[in-house]
């Protein structure tokens, strides 16, 4: 299932097959929420070299080291502010944020919001699997209402975040959600997120069975993937969704446009060029093809 | 100058103290001095007690902050308690008499003038720095008018440039200047 | 400094302006009391040489975005005080993990907390050298005048590029708003540090591979070679490891990297010092005030001498030691409740001959107290 006029896609093109097998727990969505970035990657034609994957921490953080790129595994939360300077510093590189519900909306919340507002170019995957896996199994921003975890053992009494709301309001260029049910959608959706000029947020569904799915009794990997279209989720994922991919009661696809400047253009249009300088940013000289 | 000149404007945050350190600091600059400036300041911006202090050398300066005050500027009430024993004896100060109600009174020579009322009548109260500054110069030998007038020039908006040259030539001409400062004046 | 510009200029412009002159060409910060003229500087001078500023949502994203764009190849700076410094300190650990080149400004002021911003302290000494968790390697630079904050900027730029670690620049509020006369170099005399990148083909390459200078070269992202950064324990081709042994040879690598260019990085100013029995060890603006207290104790004929760490972390034991031998008593004057006298303690050999000046209220330790604690230690020893 090539796109036109490239090779097909061989997933093991983009990994680094050396650190096979990978850490991921069986039935953990986060594997394919991978391979639809990479699948993107591929027919969106971007070089390894110039891929930069920026991770956060936690299960999704460590999704960065098996691709082969230029990966950076930093900090707790902070993956947003890493790839804000190297985007500002390297415009020439296509940088990746792949980052986690509890990383992006918790302990990240308010970088979130930021890099929302100032739309500098840069592709943010946040892989929501409602729990803080790498650490046990812990309540977060995302979690469900009543679910059981390590530290809501009486049931999730918090509300949720709705994330693709908030990238919104915040001012995000390109806002979208999609599912590993659902994944030459999910590709789709994230060719075009690395396509589009400002910054674009992906909401992905995925799917923690090993801890979430045990603790809630949510039934085997296939079976939690089916529920992805069913009704767990909470009900403001309505049915308003521009191009939905079928019919169910999640809002996935694009979920939002704000036409906005592209931060790097601005501030090389209106910072640098009035001083002679318009083109590589930060002094860096390009580097070698 | 063998020993090290130490200055210190001080007043209320507002009135333009570190402007007029700055004026005389770039003036001294130009006579190839060294100097030192330091500020202490409130945190708030407006109204707060303000000073701004210098050093002046012929060569390196080892300690930057003032330890015994040749000149004292006094230019609002905010400003009139200060520390006697920072003070030479042999200090002069000045004082805004339109602006400062407490008596001061001590060893030292103490000159009182209306700097701000004087700037008023020149068309903007806030001048009385300015004015304070050419007294200041007029009294001592610090450095010459023309590294003022540059010093002025450089340092001031276009708009106010009058004002401040107005302003610094009402202040020296407040006081009989020392022979030293009229000759500096004459060369300029 | 030689030929170039004589000119009034502000400790905190120097910073920016030496930054420049090294090559800085990305700044990151938030506003904090008193060192946001830095920031301001940095703003008005980066895009005339094509460099960016930006203004970063708080002081751990300003810290990410440096460190970022370190890791992208520009020369990074920031700057701070106190409580900002406090919330870099996690990416700061992690800079120092990845041996990523970024130079941090802290300008003291009083603490803990808020404290008093506007006032001068000495209070980050030891926040500087351990502020974030584990053990780390960390340069830290005080510079005690405006002419210090130009030369000492560029010195931590090129010690940054050199030996790829982050190097911190802390300097109490005084220096920070002090304006003197200095001698300003012309750019083009400065002499800049270039950090060693990868070359050589990609399957040889190894990210962290222990060389002849325990430096290892840094990829560029671009430059082919793909590699992994992470702040986990990592072995020398950057991926995670647990493998004791692994573990043990990169932490040794990582911890003994500065202790081998201690010719890079050590320096410090003596004053008097070389047959002084009563020897004065002091940083920033209490230096100054030590220096000048020492002068006038010779005119006296007290046999009292200076020791200023310009490198104050790691401190430059070596020199200090010979000293700190011969010294009757040591006095170790600080705007601090006692930091640099600890450590002076523990190099002296015999803490009871340390003698302290601590400073707490916000007011810098003048020349005339300082002399009056040497005259004390002149007639009754320590």
């Amino acid at each position: 299932m090539a796109a036109e006029g490239i090779d097909e896609f061989d997933i093991r093109d983009y990994l680094r097959t050396e650190l096979m097998p990978h850490f991921m727990c069986p039935g953990c969505g986060h594997g394919i929420a991978l391979r639809a970035l990479l699948w993107a990657v591929h027919e969106e034609r971007i070089a390894k070299d110039r891929l930069a994957i920026v991770t956060g921490i936690g299960c999704s953080g460590r999704v960065g080291g098996y691709i082969d790129a230029n990966t950076f595994h930093v900090t707790h939360g902070r993956p947003l502010t890493f790839a804000t300077g190297l985007a500002l510093a390297r415009p020439d590189l296509e940088v990746v944020v792949i980052t986690g519900d509890g990383d992006c909306l918790a302990i990240g919340g308010n970088h979130l919001i930021h890099a929302c507002r100032r739309n500098l170019r840069m592709t943010c995957l946040m892989l929501n699997n409602e729990i803080y896996g790498m650490t046990g199994g812990q309540v977060s921003p995302t979690t469900s209402e009543a679910r059981l975890t390590t530290t809501t053992p009486y049931g999730n009494a918090e509300p949720t975040f709705d994330a693709c709301g908030l990238a919104t309001a915040a001012g995000a260029g390109l806002v979208g959600r999609g599912m590993t049910l659902q994944t030459v959608a999910l590709k789709n959706l994230i060719r075009e997120a690395l396509a589009y000029r400002g910054f674009s947020f992906v909401e992905i569904l995925s799917d923690c069975t090993e801890i979430f799915g045990r603790k809630n009794d949510l039934g085997s990997s296939p079976e939690m993937i089916l529920r992805q279209k069913g009704s767990m989720r909470p009900d403001f994922y309505g049915n308003t969704v521009e191009h939905p991919f079928r019919p169910n009661n999640l809002t996935t696809g694009i979920i939002a446009r704000n036409e906005r400047p592209e931060y790097g253009d601005t501030y090389r249009s209106e910072v640098l060029a009035p001083h002679g300088h318009g083109g590589a940013a930060a002094g860096v000289s390009a580097p070698v093809e | 100058m063998s020993h090290p000149v130490e200055l210190r404007l001080s007043g209320s945050g507002g009135q333009g103290l570190q402007f007029s350190a700055r004026v005389l600091a770039e003036a001294l600059l130009r006579d190839g001095r060294t100097v030192a400036q330091s500020q202490s300041y409130e945190p708030t911006s407006r109204g707060g007690v303000s000073r701004s202090d210098l050093v002046v050398s012929d060569g390196d300066i080892d300690y930057p902050l003032v330890t015994g005050l040749d000149y004292l500027v006094i230019l609002d009430e905010v400003a009139a308690e200060f520390p006697p024993t920072l003070l030479k004896p042999t200090a002069t100060l000045l004082v805004d008499e339109s602006r400062v109600q407490t008596r001061v009174a001590g060893p030292w020579t103490i000159r009182s003038s209306p700097f701000a009322e004087i700037a008023r009548a020149l068309g903007n109260e806030r001048a009385g720095n300015i004015v304070a500054l050419g007294t200041l110069l007029a009294l001592s030998s610090l450095c010459s008018s023309a590294s003022v007038a540059a010093a002025l020039a450089a340092e001031t908006p276009p708009k106010f440039l009058d004002l401040n040259s107005e302003a610094f030539d009402a202040g020296w001409r407040l006081v009989q200047p020392t022979p030293a400062a009229e000759a500096a004046h004459a060369r300029a | 400094m030689g030929e170039g510009q004589r000119i009034n200029l502000q400790g905190n412009h120097a910073c920016a302006l030496g930054a420049i002159a090294a090559g800085c060409r990305f700044y990151a910060g938030y506003p904090i009391t008193p060192s946001s003229d830095v920031a301001e500087r940095m703003a008005l001078e980066l895009p005339k040489v094509g460099g960016v500023f930006i203004q970063m949502e708080d002081e751990i994203a300003s810290m990410g975005a440096i460190i970022g764009a370190s890791m992208g190849g520009a020369k990074v700076m920031t700057a701070t005080s106190g409580p900002g410094f406090s919330l870099k300190q996690e990416n700061l650990g992690y800079a120092c993990m990845v041996e990523v080149p970024c130079v941090i400004v802290d300008v003291m002021r009083g603490g803990p907390s808020t404290g008093m911003p506007t006032r001068p302290a000495q209070g980050d000494i030891m926040q500087a050298r351990w502020g974030t968790h584990g053990d780390h390697p960390i340069v830290v630079l005080a510079p005690s005048s405006v002419s210090e904050a130009f030369s000492e900027t560029i010195r931590a730029f090129n010690i940054a590029e050199t030996l790829r670690t982050p190097v911190v620049l802390l300097y109490d509020e005084v220096v920070g708003h002090l304006v003197e006369t200095v001698q300003v170099p012309d750019p083009g005399s400065i002499a800049r540090a270039e950090r060693k990148w990868a070359t050589g083909p990609r399957e040889a390459f190894q990210p962290y591979a222990a060389t002849d200078d325990d430096i290892p070269a840094m990829a560029r992202p671009g430059d082919g070679y793909r590699c992994h950064a992470t702040g986990l324990t990592h072995g020398e081709r950057g991926l995670p490891t647990q493998n004791p042994a692994e573990v043990e040879r990169a932490m040794q690598r990582l911890l003994g990297k500065l202790e081998r260019h201690r010719d890079v990085i050590d320096r410090f100013e003596t004053f008097a010092a070389e047959d002084a029995e009563i020897l004065v060890v002091a940083i920033g603006i209490t230096a100054r005030a030590a220096k000048r207290a020492v002068a006038e104790a010779r005119r006296q004929g007290i046999a009292a001498g200076l020791f200023r760490p310009v490198t104050l972390w790691p401190f430059p034991e070596q020199p200090f030691h010979a000293l700190a031998e011969q010294a009757k008593a040591i006095l170790v004057p600080e705007m601090n409740a006692g930091q640099l006298s600890l450590e002076i303690e523990r190099l002296s050999g015999r803490p009871a001959k340390v003698a302290r000046i601590n400073r707490l209220s916000g007011e810098p330790i003048e020349p005339a107290e300082i002399l009056k604690i040497i005259e004390e230690l002149a007639r009754h020893g320590r």
